[in-house]
């Protein structure tokens, strides 16, 4: 029993499968903490799956810019010594969407259950 | 927690460019993160370098480069929904509107001239650009992407070629030679040559290479040579010539035979004179046309009264003419003025001067008469 759920805690999910939620996963974290710089929203989302969604660089700048230019979320600088970071924020315009965004992926995770006859957990 | 130096900041920001993150504003974010993860991760007696590059390793798969496409091509991905629907819409809408524009016009309806420019400059100017712009998207070689413009430069200087030359604007025939030029000698080998050799593509491109050539020789079918424009010029001038002499000739005999032309007759006969002057002088650049007009090249040409005069530059004319017919006697001819410059400005030119010719032989009639 603990080596299978040791077994399942460890697991980490396949990055094609976390590249369809990413901006959602995204913008419900900027929600909830007002305002978060890069690596932070990684150490959060890991923490927050137990270690088992780890949000790459790669794919996580790409989606902030893309959010950024969607006008979804604004950005703020500020100096640390010399480098610059980079404060992400909801906008208002990613404050309505946000729910909009979450209802469709669980809309599409009711379907994928249905689709690949998952049963329900609590049965 | 590891304390990181300014020298190390600026060697990993040297690092990270150097190896092909060009975008600002991403070199700032990586560079954080990279910041972070060591400060976080870090012993203080640690080595900075080797513990560095072996983070730096986990942010991409084979070249840290492809975080920096990745965000190009999502920048891109975002405009290219909106991009597709400005397209879908405005193709659809010029394609309503040339057909439109083109039922007003032969129904003779007022607003055909407005939907017809409107339908041909949305095409040009916005459908065929953005189609350009995605598909040379979808393309990766380079050759694709230069078949491509090659082919909407060609469609949208045909289409502006056409609008100008309805519109009688200049370089209208120009833009369409050009046109045709750049659709047959540039587009067409490079395209069908490319196309010949895939086995998939084949018979399409023959096919759509006939339509092409095809198109063209029909349009160059409507078009008349310039020796034949030349022709043409030749025996308009010609007859305005004779018919001119034949004036000179009556206007000759009137003097003789009858007293003065009387008052109102022979203002008119002159305003008609100025007239012609001031168009033959604008129109081939001599006020006057002689015997000698092929070798000299003073050709009236097809050009309309409205690129010369304006409708109140012929009122002052309109006026003693009415004053004219107003007082003639019953037995005399009166000067019409219908279907002829004053009623529509567009009337070609060499109908206009013969026109004043005879305004002004009816004058000289009824004076003789």
């Amino acid at each position: 029993m603990f080596a299978l759920s040791f077994k399942i805690t460890s697991m980490l999910y396949s990055s094609e499968l976390i590249k369809g939620t990413l901006k959602t996963i995204v913008l419900k974290q900027l929600e909830n903490n007002k305002r978060m710089y890069g690596y932070e929203i990684t150490q959060r989302v890991k923490e927050l799956s137990l270690d088992r969604i780890q949000i790459t660089e790669g794919a996580l700048y790409p989606t902030l810019h893309a959010l950024e230019a969607e006008g979804l979320v604004t950005t703020e600088t500020e100096y640390i010594g010399k480098r610059v970071r980079k404060y992400y924020s909801l906008s208002p315009n990613g404050k309505t969407k946000i729910d909009e965004k979450i209802s469709e992926l669980s809309d599409f995770m009711n379907t994928m259950k249905f689709l690949l006859d998952i049963n329900p957990q609590t049965v | 927690m590891y304390c990181i130096s300014e020298k190390q900041i600026d060697f990993i920001l040297n690092d990270i460019s150097a190896r092909g993150i060009e975008m600002v504003s991403l070199q700032q974010d990586l560079l954080d993160h990279v910041c972070c993860i060591i400060e976080q991760n870090l012993k203080e007696d640690g080595d900075f370098e080797s513990f560095y590059f072996s983070c730096i390793k986990q942010f991409y798969k084979q070249d840290i480069k492809e975080i920096e496409e990745e965000t190009i091509n999502l920048l891109i991905h975002k405009n290219y929904y909106v991009m597709k629907k400005i397209m879908l819409v405005s193709g659809g809408l010029c394609s309503l509107m040339l057909s439109v524009g083109i039922v007003f016009k032969f129904m003779h309806w007022p607003g055909a001239s407005a939907l017809i420019v409107l339908g041909i400059l949305m095409m040009s100017l916005i459908f065929l650009p953005l189609l350009f712009v995605l598909k040379v998207k979808e393309k990766k070689e380079s050759k694709e992407k230069i078949i491509i413009g090659l082919g909407t430069l060609a469609a949208v200087s045909l289409s502006l070629g056409v609008l100008f030359k309805i519109m009688h604007w200049p370089f209208a025939n120009m833009l369409s030679l050009m046109a045709l030029f750049v659709m047959i000698f540039l587009f067409l080998p490079i395209y069908y040559f490319s196309g010949i050799r895939n086995p998939e593509t084949k018979v399409n491109t023959i096919v759509s290479s006939i339509l092409i050539i095809v198109g063209c020789a029909l349009i160059l079918t409507l078009v008349r040579s310039p020796q034949g424009t030349r022709k043409v010029y030749v025996q308009t001038t010609t007859t305005y010539f004779r018919n001119e002499q034949i004036l000179q000739k009556e206007h000759d005999l009137t003097v003789k035979s009858a007293s003065e032309i009387e008052k109102s007759g022979l203002d008119i006969y002159n305003s008609c004179e100025k007239l012609k002057e001031l168009l033959l002088q604008k129109e081939t650049g001599v006020t006057k046309i002689t015997s000698d007009f092929d070798s000299k090249n003073t050709l009236i040409s097809e050009s309309s009264i409205s690129d010369y005069l304006a409708m109140e530059d012929t009122s002052d004319l309109k006026q003693q003419i009415e004053n004219y017919n107003l007082k003639l006697e019953a037995n005399k001819q009166k000067i019409a003025m219908d279907n002829s410059f004053f009623t529509s400005e567009n009337m070609k030119i060499d109908a206009v001067l013969n026109n004043l010719i005879q305004i002004q032989m009816i004058v000289l009639q009824n004076q003789r008469s």
